[in-house]
Order: C-alpha cells, then sequence, then structure tokens
C-alpha cells in the first residue's frame, strides 16, 4: 500500500514556529507510515499566494494549509491577512484542509474567521502544545474539523445568547473596543454617523447597558464573547 | 425887567429851605428797625441819645458809651450799621468833629467788611454833613459816590434820595438840566416804590428849576404835580402850605398878580400859620405885601414888610431879614423916599456880603446903582465884577461836578467791566470744568469699555486655547493609543509567536533521559506556556482602549450635575435626546452649553433651593433644546433685575445665535429654554 501523500502548506512569518510544525508532521509520519507529507513553506503573504497557486496549478487535492493570520501584507496590497489568504485558499483549493493557527484570541476575529475561511482546524496559539499539535493533525486528516479550546468556548458563549449580531454591529463592538473614535467611524464603515449611532444604541440596549456608557458596552461586549 | 430879575433871586431861596431837611433826615427809620439783639444796650443807648429829655451831654455820653460797646464787641455787620447811626447821632446833636472820625471809622469797617449798604451810608452821612456845610462839591462827591454803591446794590430808595441830593445841587449851581435829568431818575425810581413825599420833593424841585429858566407855566405843571402827591401823604401841611407859597411865586413871577395874591390870601387866612409856622407866616406875608407893591397898590405894604422884618428879625432868620430888606429898599424906592431906600439897600448890602448870599448881595448892588447916581457906576461896577466871578466859581464848581460825574461813571463802568469779565472768568472756568468732566467720564466709560473688550477677547482667547489643548490632548491620546496599539500588537505577534514556536519545537525535542528529567521538561513547557498567556493578558489589557479618555460631553455634563447635586442636596435626571450627535456639534458650541448648564445649576445652587433639577436636551430639525428645570422657590422675572450668572447665560446664548426664554413663578420653580441653531 502506498503511503498517502498529502501536500502541505505552512504560512507563518515566524520560523520558530514553522520549524514546530514541519517536527510536528514528521513526528506524525514517522508513527503513522501510510502517511506523507510534502511540506511547503511561506513567511508572508505574497509567499503564501504563491504556494497556493501552485498547489491549484499542480492539481494536488488532499492539500493542507497550516495558516496563519497575522502576516506581512503582500506587496501588491491585494493579500491584507492569512484571512485573505484563506479565502483564496477556499476558493482555488476547496478541498484543501485549512488549519488557521493564529495567535489571535479576539472573539470578534474569530468570529469572522470561522464565518468568512470556515476553517477545518483553528488553533489558537496560546492553548497549542506538541500533544495537542499531533491531536490536531490526527483530526484533521481523520475527522476534521478540530478546534482549540478557546474557540469552542467562545462558540459555546454565543450559542447561549439569543443575540443577532450582524457583521456591523460586530465591527462597531470592535473598532470601539480598540479606541477608535464615533467620529472617525464612518470613514472605517460604510454607514452614516447616525445609523452608527443607532446600532450602537440597539446594542447598548441588547446588553442591557445603561445608555450613556460605552465603556460598559464594550466590557459587556466582551464578557459575552463577540469581542 | 429889574424887577423881574429881582423877583429871579427872591424865590430862588425858597425851594432851597423846603429841600434840604428832606434829604438830610434819613437815618431815623434805619435805627429803628434794629431789632434787639445780645447787644441790647447799644440799641438802648443810641435810644436814649435820641430822648430829647435828656441834656445835650448826657446824650453825647449815651453815644460814646455805645460806640465804646460796639468797639470792644466783635465787629459784625450788625454792629457796623449801629456805628452809623452813633455817627449820624453825633452829627444831630452837632458834634461835628466825633461825627467825622466815626463816620469815617464806619466807611475803613465797612470797606473791610465789604458792606456795600454801610458803604453807601456812611458817604451819605458825609454827604449831609458836606451839604449842611455848604461845602457843596465835596456834598457831591459824596452824594455821587453813595449813589453809586446804591445803585450798583440794588438798594432803589437810597440810591434815588442820592440823586435827588445831587439834583438839588446841581440846581444850586444853575446847572439845570443836569439837575432836571438826576431829578427825573430819582423820580423812576420812587415811583417805582410808591414814596409820594420823595416824589413831592422831586417835583417841586424840578418846579423850581423851571422857574429858574423863566419856564412859568411848566413850573406850575410840575407844581401840581407835587401838589398830587402830597395829596397822598399824611401830615401834609407844612409841605402844603410851602407848595402854594412856591405857587404864589411863580405866578408873581410870571407877572400874574391877582392869582399870586389869591395863593399867598389862602395861605394867610387862618392864623395856623401866624401861629404854628412863624417863619413861613413871614415869608408869606412879606411876599403878598411885595405882591402888592407890584400891583401898585401900597395900602398895608410898608407896615405889612416890616411886620414880617420884625418877625424875621426875632427869629434870627438872616437870609429872611435880607429879602425884607431888599423888599424893603423897593418900597421905599417906589415911595421916592430915597435916604430911607439907600439905607436899607446898604443895610442888605452888608448883611448880604456877612452871610455870603450873592444873589442878594447882587441884587442891593443893584438897587444902590440906581438909587445912588454919584456912586452908581461904582455899584455898577462891584456888581459886574462880583457877578462874573460868580459866574466863574459857578462854572468851575460845574466842571469839578461833571468831573466827579464823569470819574464815577467811569469807575462804574471799569467795575462793570471787571464784573463782567468776573462773569465770563466764571463762565469759562465752568465751561473748561465741564468740557474736562465731560472729557473724564468720557474717557473712564472708554477704558471701561476697553476693559470689557479686553475681557471678553480674554475669555474668547482662552475659550480658544482651550479647545488647542483639547485638540492637542486628543491627539496626544491618539498618538498613545497608537502606541499601547503597536507594543500590544508587538507582543502579541513577535514575542508570543517567537515563545510559542520556541515551546513547541522544545516539546518535539526527542530528549533522552530518566523518568524524572522528562516530567521536568514537561513542566517547563507548561510553565512557558503560563508566561505566554501572561504576556497575551498584558498585550489585551494594552489594546484595551475603550473610548474611555475621549471627551464625551455627556459625561461631563452628567459629572456636573453630579457634583452639583451633591452639593445643593437635589435630586437631578438627566435626559439627552440619543438621535443628537455630539460630534457634529463643533466644540465652541459645546463648551458654551457645558458653561450655561454650569451657571446656570449655579443659580439653582445659590437661589433656589430646589429638591429636584431636570436637565433635558431635545432636538428638532433646526434646533438644539436645553430645558433646565427645578422645583425651587422660583423669582418674579419682571421684578428681579438680571444678575450676573443670567447675564453671562444670556451673552454666551447670543454669541450662539441661540434663544433664552425664563419662565419662573414664586414657589413654582424656574425653567430656563434654550434655543440653540444647529449649524
Amino acid at each position: 500500500m502506498n503511503p498517502k501523500k498529502y501536500f502541505v502548506l505552512i504560512i507563518d512569518d515566524h520560523p520558530l514556529i514553522v520549524e514546530a510544525y514541519e517536527t510536528a508532521l514528521k513526528y506524525y509520519s514517522k508513527h503513522n507510515v501510510n502517511i506523507e507529507f510534502s511540506i511547503h513553506k511561506a513567511h508572508n503573504c505574497d509567499g503564501g499566494r504563491q504556494l497556493i497557486k501552485r498547489v491549484f496549478r499542480l492539481r494536488k487535492k488532499d492539500s493542507i494549509i497550516f495558516l496563519d493570520i497575522n502576516l506581512p501584507q503582500s506587496k501588491d496590497g491585494v493579500i491584507l491577512s492569512g484571512e485573505d489568504l484563506g479565502l483564496l485558499a477556499r476558493k482555488l483549493l476547496p478541498r484543501s484542509k485549512i488549519i488557521v493557527s493564529t495567535t489571535l484570541n479576539n472573539n470578534y476575529r474569530i468570529h469572522s474567521i470561522l464565518r468568512s475561511i470556515d476553517p477545518e482546524g483553528f488553533l489558537i496559539k496560546n492553548d497549542l502544545t506538541p500533544l495537542e499539535l499531533l491531536h490536531t493533525i490526527q483530526n484533521i486528516l481523520k475527522d476534521p474539523p478540530y478546534y482549540s479550546k478557546t474557540v469552542i468556548k467562545l462558540l459555546r458563549s454565543q450559542i447561549v445568547n439569543d443575540f443577532v449580531l450582524d457583521h456591523y454591529d460586530r465591527r462597531i463592538l470592535h473598532e470601539l473596543s480598540i479606541g477608535t473614535r464615533m467620529k472617525d467611524l464612518p470613514e472605517i464603515l460604510p454607514l452614516s454617523p447616525a445609523g452608527i449611532e443607532k446600532r450602537k444604541r440597539n446594542l447598548k440596549h441588547m446588553f442591557n447597558v445603561k445608555k450613556l456608557d460605552d465603556r460598559q458596552l464594550i466590557i459587556k461586549a466582551r464578557e459575552k464573547g463577540y469581542i | 425887567m429889574n424887577l423881574n430879575r429881582l423877583i429871579l433871586f427872591l424865590v430862588f431861596c425858597i425851594p432851597i429851605g423846603l429841600a434840604i431837611p428832606s434829604c438830610v433826615e434819613h437815618s431815623k427809620e434805619t435805627i429803628a428797625q434794629f431789632p434787639p439783639s445780645k447787644n441790647d444796650s447799644v440799641t438802648i443807648w443810641i435810644r436814649a441819645s435820641k430822648n430829647t429829655s435828656h441834656t445835650l451831654n448826657q446824650r453825647k455820653q449815651f453815644l460814646t458809651k455805645a460806640y465804646h460797646s460796639i468797639k470792644t464787641a466783635q465787629s459784625d455787620p450788625l454792629q457796623l450799621k449801629k456805628l452809623t447811626s452813633i455817627a449820624f447821632q453825633n452829627y444831630k446833636l452837632g458834634d461835628t468833629i466825633l461825627f467825622k472820625t466815626r463816620t469815617s471809622e464806619a466807611l475803613d469797617l465797612a470797606t473791610k467788611h465789604n458792606d456795600s449798604f454801610a458803604m453807601g451810608d456812611a458817604h451819605w452821612n458825609f454827604a449831609s454833613y458836606y451839604n449842611q456845610k455848604e461845602v457843596y462839591d465835596r456834598a457831591y462827591y459824596h452824594f455821587n459816590t453813595a449813589a453809586g454803591i446804591f445803585e450798583k446794590n440794588g438798594h432803589n430808595y437810597e440810591s434815588a434820595k442820592m440823586q435827588y441830593g445831587m439834583s438839588f445841587i446841581k440846581g444850586r449851581f444853575k446847572d439845570y438840566s443836569g439837575s432836571e435829568v438826576l431829578a427825573f431818575l430819582a423820580i423812576k425810581k420812587f415811583k417805582k416804590l410808591e414814596n409820594y413825599e420823595e416824589l413831592f420833593s422831586c417835583y417841586n424841585h424840578i418846579g423850581s428849576l423851571q422857574i429858574d429858566i423863566y419856564e412859568y407855566d411848566k413850573a406850575l405843571f410840575y407844581f401840581g404835580k407835587a401838589i398830587d402827591n402830597l395829596k397822598k401823604v399824611k401830615n401834609n401841611r407844612d409841605l402844603k402850605d410851602a407848595i402854594i407859597n412856591n405857587i404864589g411865586n411863580t405866578y408873581l413871577r410870571k407877572g400874574d398878580y391877582q392869582s399870586a395874591l389869591q395863593n399867598f390870601n389862602v395861605l394867610l387866612k387862618n392864623d395856623r400859620l401866624k401861629q404854628n409856622n412863624k417863619k413861613s407866616y413871614a415869608r408869606t406875608l412879606d411876599n403878598k405885601a411885595f405882591c402888592k407893591l407890584l400891583m401898585k397898590d401900597t395900602l398895608h405894604v410898608s407896615s405889612s414888610l416890616n411886620e414880617a422884618l420884625r418877625i424875621r428879625d426875632s427869629l434870627d432868620n438872616k437870609s429872611g431879614i435880607l429879602i425884607s430888606k431888599i423888599h424893603l429898599a423897593r418900597y421905599y424906592t417906589y415911595a421916592q423916599d430915597n435916604v430911607k431906600a439907600i439905607r436899607v439897600a446898604k443895610e442888605a448890602n452888608r448883611l448880604a456880603d456877612e452871610i455870603k448870599n450873592s444873589r442878594d448881595y447882587l441884587e442891593s448892588l443893584f438897587i444902590l446903582a440906581n438909587l445912588d447916581p454919584l456912586n452908581s457906576k461904582t455899584y455898577l461896577k462891584r456888581h459886574i465884577e462880583y457877578s462874573d466871578s460868580l459866574q466863574i466859581i459857578e462854572r468851575k464848581i460845574q466842571n469839578k461836578f461833571t468831573r466827579i460825574a464823569f470819574e464815577t461813571d467811569e469807575y462804574i463802568e471799569e467795575t462793570e467791566r471787571l464784573e463782567e469779565q468776573k462773569i465770563w472768568i466764571l463762565i469759562t472756568v465752568l465751561g473748561l470744568i465741564l468740557i474736562v468732566i465731560l472729557l473724564l467720564s468720557f474717557w473712564i466709560q472708554k477704558s471701561k469699555n476697553k476693559n470689557l473688550l479686553f475681557e471678553y477677547e480674554q475669555q474668547k482667547a482662552n475659550e480658544e486655547v482651550y479647545l488647542i489643548s483639547l485638540k492637542q490632548q486628543e491627539k496626544l491620546e491618539a498618538e498613545k493609543i497608537k502606541e499601547r496599539n503597536r507594543i500590544s500588537e508587538e507582543l502579541h505577534d513577535g514575542v508570543l509567536g517567537k515563545l510559542f514556536g520556541t515551546r513547541m519545537n522544545l516539546g518535539f525535542l526527542e530528549l533522552k533521559g530518566n523518568k524524572n528529567i522528562l516530567e521536568q521538561h514537561q513542566e517547563y513547557l507548561n510553565e512557558l506556556q503560563t508566561i505566554e498567556k501572561e504576556i497575551r493578558n498584558v498585550s489585551h489589557k494594552l489594546n484595551d482602549n475603550t473610548d474611555s479618555t475621549q471627551v464625551n460631553f455627556s459625561n461631563i455634563i452628567k459629572e456636573v450635575l453630579e457634583s452639583k447635586s451633591k452639593l445643593g442636596n437635589f435630586e437631578y435626571s438627566l435626559e439627552i435626546d440619543e438621535s443628537i450627535n455630539w460630534f457634529q456639534i463643533n466644540e465652541v458650541c459645546k463648551i458654551n452649553l457645558f458653561r450655561i448648564v454650569q451657571e446656570a445649576l449655579h443659580n439653582v445652587l445659590k437661589h433656589a433651593f430646589a429638591k429636584k433639577v431636570t436637565l433635558i436636551f431635545m432636538t428638532d430639525k433646526k434646533n438644539l433644546v436645553l430645558k433646565i428645570k427645578d422645583d425651587g422657590i422660583g423669582y418674579n422675572i419682571h421684578q428681579r433685575h438680571k444678575g450676573i450668572g443670567i447675564k453671562n447665560i444670556e451673552s454666551r446664548i447670543k454669541k450662539l445665535n441661540g434663544v433664552l426664554n425664563i419662565s419662573s413663578k414664586q414657589s413654582e420653580g424656574t425653567t430656563l429654554t434654550i434655543k440653540i441653531p444647529k449649524k
């Protein structure tokens, strides 16, 4: 029986991490003889895109992509982060298995990545241990998905809440949480100032926060796992 | 013709005899008017000196006592008047030397005190004195000075009296027109004062003047006027007798002997004259006899003339005797008894020389020249010489009068000029002071305005500075956030990533060792993970930049409200319309709104004693509406004047082109409604 060969793309700007993934993969194939990995590495968005395109051209169906989110953006400015790369991969390689691996623990971002990329694996680097990484690889190969504990917790908290927050609501909360000014928001979001105010008012109402207190809103939203 | 001239001289003396007393006896009333004062003794002594029951010496002593008591007392205007009256009393008692010294003293004192009336009075005293002494030029001088002083100070009666005196003296020296002018001036004043006795004297004097210039009809007219005035005077019998005598004389001179005789007869008809006024009686008798002589009716003429002479002799009336003798000489001439005529005429001539009656002296010389053909030439020569010298003297004196009058006029003019100058200076000074005051107040106003403007601009500048610093702070804050984000990101992406990679790699290292060492390795790995977590948390916190530093208007308002509510112990409620977009409202507007709220709350705190304050921010299409409502004691908007707080609020609202509406009722609280247009 020929061992099954997987085309693995590791896109991360930290060489150490890349190395760690590589070690883990080798370790796994060493212990599972019928599985082989062909490992390709990229350290930024440009490299990532090239890799994805190459895999697309090679028509490799069974590919695994380790994708970091915080990546130096591409030189032409089209690919801004790992998220965009994920989207590209989803488009070009629909059957590839994407493992988002990030240091992010920002609920909003996690949520939006879950929604946009719908990755097979979602690793929060802080949760990760060598053992868990091996575990992830196993799960991905056999029966995806595999989510880090943090992600699972987030999903759970959101399922408990019956709030319906759309993309813009989340964005507003996110922007507020990072200290963006209300007056700058209309430039960031395709919304009118009045519209933003209205959404904010709704959010406060939903989170049961007093009208004047933006800070309280943010705290509450974070508590509920929206940020 | 000779006869006419004779009559002329004869008549002249009569009005003089009448006029003198009325111009000298003036100070009587002044003394009587003194109010009783603490120096009553002085008044009493003066009164005692008037009492004829005391001997002359006693009366003089009284005056001396009065004088000394005045001297020892403090000098004041009242004492001054008393001094003049003492002087006059001395004069009346015939002590002319004392009179002169006292009057001089009074004059000095009056000049010192600048008491114009007393000065005039003193001059009047001198004038009367010199008039009596027949030193007419001096008398005229004093009359003139006194008249000037009285005139200037509005003492009309006294000045009229002075003018009458001057008129009299001028008449005496044949300046008829001058005399008439002065008399009419006096008449004008007396008419105003309705002093009929003085008017009588004046008209009588003018009438006499008319006789002197042969205007007999005019003279009769004025005498008529004099009589009209006399009718309004009580106790006028003597004066009436005198005027009738004067009228008789006028007719006599006019040649209307019949009418003259009628008048004399009226006087002689009753015995009253004979008994009461022998002098007057003798005069009338003499005149009547002379009148008859002129009518060539010699019956009883001689006896009448001699009777008059006898009476006059007994009275020692020298001028009367002189006239009688001249009339007798006339009679003897007519009776062609030349010896007697010459004798009587020579006697008259001597007497005239003795009493210095130039007119009668000339008359007697004329008669003698006619009677004594041998010595006629000498008499005529003497007559001519004497009348020439007389004329020269009269002319000189007239000139002197003119000079005195001129000097006085000049003096008056000068004082008037000075007075005018004074007034002008005063007006100029007042004007200047006014201008200075105006300028000063203008300047003060201007500097006040300047200050206000300066304050206003400073306030504006302050607000601008505040705005700028606010913006600066915002920028700084933004930079801070940016930097924190950067650090956070660095930690998160860089350090954390590297740590993670290291940890993972360490984990995959196939370490060989005993179980203990492997466990320890695992523990360190776990430790590393914990460190990662901590760093992540730090990064998180750094990243947690909720809009806490941003100046949130609503929060500021709330803070103010809260702090004031604690101070004033009142509840508050704040309602802010959510649709207000504070970011679209400019900072100046917000600052002013904030200040308005502050000011209004301050007012509530100070005056309203409210339990609850409600602050509402609303908005409609055009305006931002702020309502500040309290349930305090309220006030009457119309009665109380605006305080600084409300004024400040008003000026701020004005700056924002807004409208302020205050509604308040006693004990129902106050509501401020402020509308500010959105821009």
